[in-house]
């Protein structure tokens, strides 16, 4: 830096090494900085806004289907991160007695997840080449059986299953409820 | 596997994360910042590692971090046209006792910011100032003017 005295007024140095005014100062070339640096925020807020709404779950939605005087209603959630605890339960109203209601749950359920605990426990309890198949007792016409499941999302076990669940009554098939779990690393 | 894949997901994230936050961010640690500071790193940590307790695991997240930094350190040195985009550039910020404005709004810096600085390196007034840089690690370089 070169320097001199004028006066009593002091000298502005030169340019400091490695400083190129016309980039480091008027900023030319660097425009583009400024644009990437909104877009990156900009991504980073929709990313924010898309778990907002509950892209990546763990927020329970209910699915109900109903039929021939049954209904079946799943509360789980269908998007999940690994690691995550929850609770899914599975109401059965019955308006006429089922003498062997069957559960059956995809393979994704068990594949994806660690069954933690099933409340109550049922009464039998099976598998078919991945597919959990719970047997509850026969359930009364007009009363509401539930089943409370708590799981735990694997970390490991990023990508989409089958979370589909099927009511029996011995070999016959009731309801089905056709859901996709989606497991977010 | 899963770690390591973790390990290289949430560096170039934080990567990303502390390049698009600014400058003005890295530079100040005040007790806040510091605060924001320990919950990110608890944050990340639940990310990176999960349930897994054991040493192993803790070794392959760390030794990931540490190995992305060493290429990126690399990639820095050896590749100059890589450079501002993986480290940013200085910006003129002050010159002659004037601040540049136009400068300071990209960044988000505040002219009490400026003279914050400038205090913190014994400089109590901007007209002393040549020059003022703002440095690619956030801190605020200043020459005196001369004579």
């Amino acid at each position: 830096m070169s320097c001199c005295r004028v006066g009593n007024q002091r000298r502005v140095g030169a340019t400091p090494d490695q400083i190129v005014l016309s980039r480091h100062r008027d900023l030319e070339g660097r425009r583009k900085g400024v644009f990437w640096r909104r877009a990156m925020v900009g991504l980073l807020a929709a990313f924010l806004v898309a778990g907002l709404l509950n892209v990546f779950g763990q927020r329970p939605e209910d699915t109900t289907v109903q039929a021939a005087g049954v209904s079946l209603q799943l509360h789980a959630p269908t998007s999940l991160r690994g690691g995550l605890l929850y609770e899914a339960s599975i109401m059965i109203h019955a308006q006429r007695t089922l003498h062997d209601p069957v559960l059956v749950f995809a393979k994704g359920w068990a594949v994806a997840q660690t069954i933690n605990t099933l409340e109550p426990t049922p009464a039998t309890q099976s598998s078919d080449e991945g597919q959990l198949s719970l047997g509850l007792g026969p359930i009364q016409a007009g009363s509401t059986y539930t089943l409370f499941a708590e799981f735990q999302v694997n970390p490991t076990s990023v990508g989409s299953y089958s979370g589909d669940v099927t009511l029996y009554d011995g070999n016959t098939k009731l309801l089905h409820i056709d859901r996709t779990l989606v497991v977010y690393p | 596997m899963d770690i390591v894949l973790r390990g290289i997901v949430v560096f170039f994230a934080l990567y990303v994360l502390m390049r698009i936050m600014g400058r003005r961010e890295l530079s100040k640690l005040e007790p806040f910042d510091l605060i924001l500071l320990i919950i990110l790193g608890d944050a990340v940590q639940q990310g990176l590692t999960q349930d897994d307790y054991s040493l192993t695991g803790g070794m392959l997240a760390v030794g990931t971090i540490a190995v992305l930094q060493v290429v990126v350190s690399f990639l820095n040195f050896r590749f100059p046209r890589l450079r501002p985009v993986l480290n940013g550039e200085p910006i003129v910020i002050v010159q002659d006792g004037k601040p540049i404005e136009r400068n300071m709004r990209r960044e988000r810096l505040t002219y009490e910011d400026l003279a914050e600085s400038a205090r913190m390196q014994g400089i109590g007034s901007l007209d002393d100032v040549a020059w003022g840089v703002l440095e690619t690690s956030g801190s605020i370089s200043f020459i005196k003017k001369s004579g």
